[in-house]
């Protein structure tokens, strides 16, 4: 179990395809009028919002296969994807907040719901994370975490709800971007990136997972006891 | 009421000790708010003496190690350690000398025990390499570098044991010592004691197992009602 | 050992211990920048009110915060701890320093960190040359420092330390938190931030003495 399977690897190298693939045609895509250069942003921050939000629903189904079946390997899901969760929500705030500066002319946007949304959904997983630290017990971390991927599953929605509800009542935004349509190609570059970064988070998902396996069957540390032998005590003296 | 081991005044005449007391407590009185704890203790302990003080729980042993190692003054009455008065700047003078080591090893949990080691042998003065030496004497050099917090509760206190064969001291106090300690930790305790006492200082153990403590100490005394009786 | 050797070892413990248990930087940090988004949350979006107020929300969230860094469990030494210390011979008042220069490390990173968080955030208004406020900024950091490790050690070993703390010596850090926000006030109305600086360098100082002449007697109280 030293190198991961042919299977991992074709995975890894598909990913590593799929996402030069989806760069290029980014890259080439036409932009709109109103956005200028600035629109190729989005073809990173929809995918990793996108992620974020499907990495977070991966780990409330861990979660809750592993309080059902309590197989390690559904804790290893749901911790590996609240992981890459975080990273591409990091990703998704970045990159919103850059076109944001650019375009609506403020970096943050109190008045947009999935913004807030988002960044407190960023510290929830955060949180979760800090949890499962606190023991290096893995079933111990696995009880705790689990019942907390699911609360936040959970709570979510609702924190979306509530702050929409919030920003229909402080309307305040003026400027947005046009209604107008993507044009074909644009749409395409966007769906490419989509399906690109979606098989990279699968892949870094399955290499999580295998790294995390290996680290739960190599023990670094000793037995308990182990390490610990008869003492010396005619070096002790007396005096 | 005085307590001294038979012959003591004889040896000390004859020069065979060092004139100081290590130990005097005289008429030591120590209230926990309405509840007296220690009722009027006398006891002196002199060098190369090893004295066990028995008692059921809650008796006051504990309280009354804390006062012997001078971290709690007592409320009447006179406690001298190495003719150091407790509750004077005098005392803090004379806590190097003292090594005290109870069920609750004073280990830092996130630490390895060597990084402890190392942390208490830098605030003594002392050269890391004693940290080394120490844990190789209690047979945990191999062990030495797991964080605290992962080691079982024997292994964290033949740690603790280290620290006192490390620091040396001279007036060594321990707190139920034996309890709970695997043949070989026990051992390492008596090696200790034995050292100390080699060294002319001395040992005051305290524990509810008056039968156990009487294989490692010279006398055993009782502490009850808040006063100690032979 | 040398006096400034002992606080380099109290220092060091402190901040070994953090970087293995990750208090401050995984859990009280997130939990700062949580409660700096919650308060435009909670006054509606009226920005240009959040950009007005951002800087002193900021400070009142490190003022807050600083007390639980100060408190961190991960640093909490147990009674046997404290006393195996002081029979090592270590000095109270190098004890007492070495700590709070750890604690000053784990504030300022902690300011460092929510500073950005609440620039983009909020949006403020920054007078010219606001750079130089993070001068009194960063002595008040060290200020809280002061006040929290202070009050770690009065309520050591107690119970309800994490919260009666705070409650004992926030209303004693008052300076610091009036001074740090005020200096950028005072750029933006061109006052100049000399005279909060003095305040802050004067309350450090204060703290500084108030320190060496209580850490023995500090410590023996909580043996």
């Amino acid at each position: 179990m030293s190198k991961p399977t042919p299977w991992l690897r074709a995975l890894q190298v598909f990913a590593s395809v799929a996402v030069a693939v989806g760069l290029v045609m980014a890259l080439r895509a036409p932009v709109d009028a109103f956005q200028g250069e600035y629109a190729r942003i989005m073809h990173v921050h929809v995918p990793t919002s996108w992620l974020a939000f499907l990495a977070f629903g991966i780990t409330a189904l861990g979660s809750l296969l592993w309080r059902v079946r309590r197989n390690r390997r559904w804790d290893r899901l749901a911790a590996a994807s609240a992981e890459l969760g975080v990273v591409f929500t990091a990703m998704s705030l970045i990159t919103g907040s850059l076109w944001g500066g650019a375009v609506w002319g403020t970096y943050w946007d109190w008045a947009d719901p999935r913004m807030s949304t988002t960044a407190l959904m960023f510290f929830v997983y955060l949180g979760y994370l800090a949890l499962r630290r606190t023991t290096d017990d893995a079933e111990a971390a696995a009880s705790r975490s689990s019942l907390l991927g699911i609360i936040a599953v959970v709570q979510v929605p609702l924190v979306y709800f509530s702050v929409n509800l919030f920003r229909s009542l402080h309307q305040t935004q003026s400027i947005r971007p046009g209604g107008a349509t993507m044009p074909t190609e644009m749409l395409v570059a966007m769906l490419v990136n989509l399906a690109a970064l979606t098989v990279l988070y699968v892949a870094l998902l399955a290499t999580r997972m295998w790294v995390m396996r290996r680290e739960e069957a190599v023990t670094i540390e000793p037995a308990a006891g182990a390490g610990v032998v008869p003492p010396r005590l005619e070096e002790v003296g007396d005096g | 009421m005085q307590l001294r081991p038979p012959g003591w005044e004889t040896r000390r005449e004859a020069g065979k000790l060092p004139s100081m007391t290590i130990v005097s407590l005289r008429n030591v009185q120590l209230r926990f708010g309405p509840v007296p704890v220690l009722t009027g203790v006398d006891l002196d302990v002199g060098p190369g003496e090893r004295v066990g003080i028995a008692g059921p729980n809650g008796a006051g042993k504990s309280t009354l190690l804390s006062v012997i190692a001078t971290l709690r003054p007592p409320s009447s009455g006179e406690a001298r350690v190495f003719d150091a008065e407790v509750g004077t700047p005098q005392a803090y003078e004379v806590r190097r000398l003292i090594g005290w080591s109870g069920h609750d090893p004073a280990l830092f949990d996130e630490l390895s025990l060597r990084e402890n080691l190392y942390h208490f042998a830098r605030l003594a003065g002392l050269d890391i390499a004693e940290a080394d030496k120490a844990l190789h004497q209690v047979g945990l050099e191999a062990a030495a570098d797991r964080r605290a917090r992962v080691c079982s509760n024997g292994m964290r206190r033949r740690a603790d044991l280290a620290r006192l064969l490390m620091t040396r001291p001279r007036l060594l106090l321990l707190d139920e010592a034996h309890a709970g300690l695997d043949a070989d930790a026990t051992a390492i305790v008596e090696a200790l004691s034995r050292r100390t006492v080699a060294d002319g200082g001395a040992v005051v153990m305290v524990s509810h197992d008056r039968q156990t403590m009487g294989e490692h100490v010279d006398r055993v005394l009782t502490l009850r009602e808040g006063t100690v009786v032979p | 050992m040398s006096f400034a050797r002992q606080v380099a070892e109290f220092c060091r413990r402190d901040l070994l211990t953090e970087r293995r248990a990750g208090e401050v930087l995984t859990i009280v940090t997130p939990f700062g920048a949580v409660a700096l988004m919650s308060f435009p949350l909670a006054f509606g979006i009226d920005s240009a009110l959040v950009s007005r107020v951002g800087p002193a929300l900021f400070w009142v969230v490190v003022f807050l915060f600083t007390m639980q860094i100060a408190l961190r469990h991960s640093a909490a030494e147990r009674p046997h701890q404290r006393a195996v210390i002081a029979l090592l011979g270590a000095d109270p008042f190098a004890r007492l320093l070495g700590r709070t220069a750890a604690a000053a490390v784990l504030i300022l990173a902690f300011m460092a960190i929510l500073f950005p968080a609440m620039l983009l955030f909020y949006s403020p208004d920054l007078p010219e040359g606001w750079p130089l406020a993070l001068v009194p900024g960063a002595l008040a950091g060290i200020g809280l420092a002061q006040v929290g490790t202070l009050a770690a050690e009065v309520t050591a070993g107690l119970r309800t330390r994490t919260t009666l703390a705070p409650l004992i010596v926030a209303p004693l850090a008052v300076p610091l938190l009036i001074a740090g926000s005020q200096a950028l006030e005072s750029l933006a109305s061109d006052g100049g931030i000399l005279p909060w600086t003095v305040l802050v360098v004067a309350t450090d100082l204060a703290l500084a003495v108030i320190g060496a002449a209580i850490a023995r007697p500090l410590e023996e109280a909580s043996l």
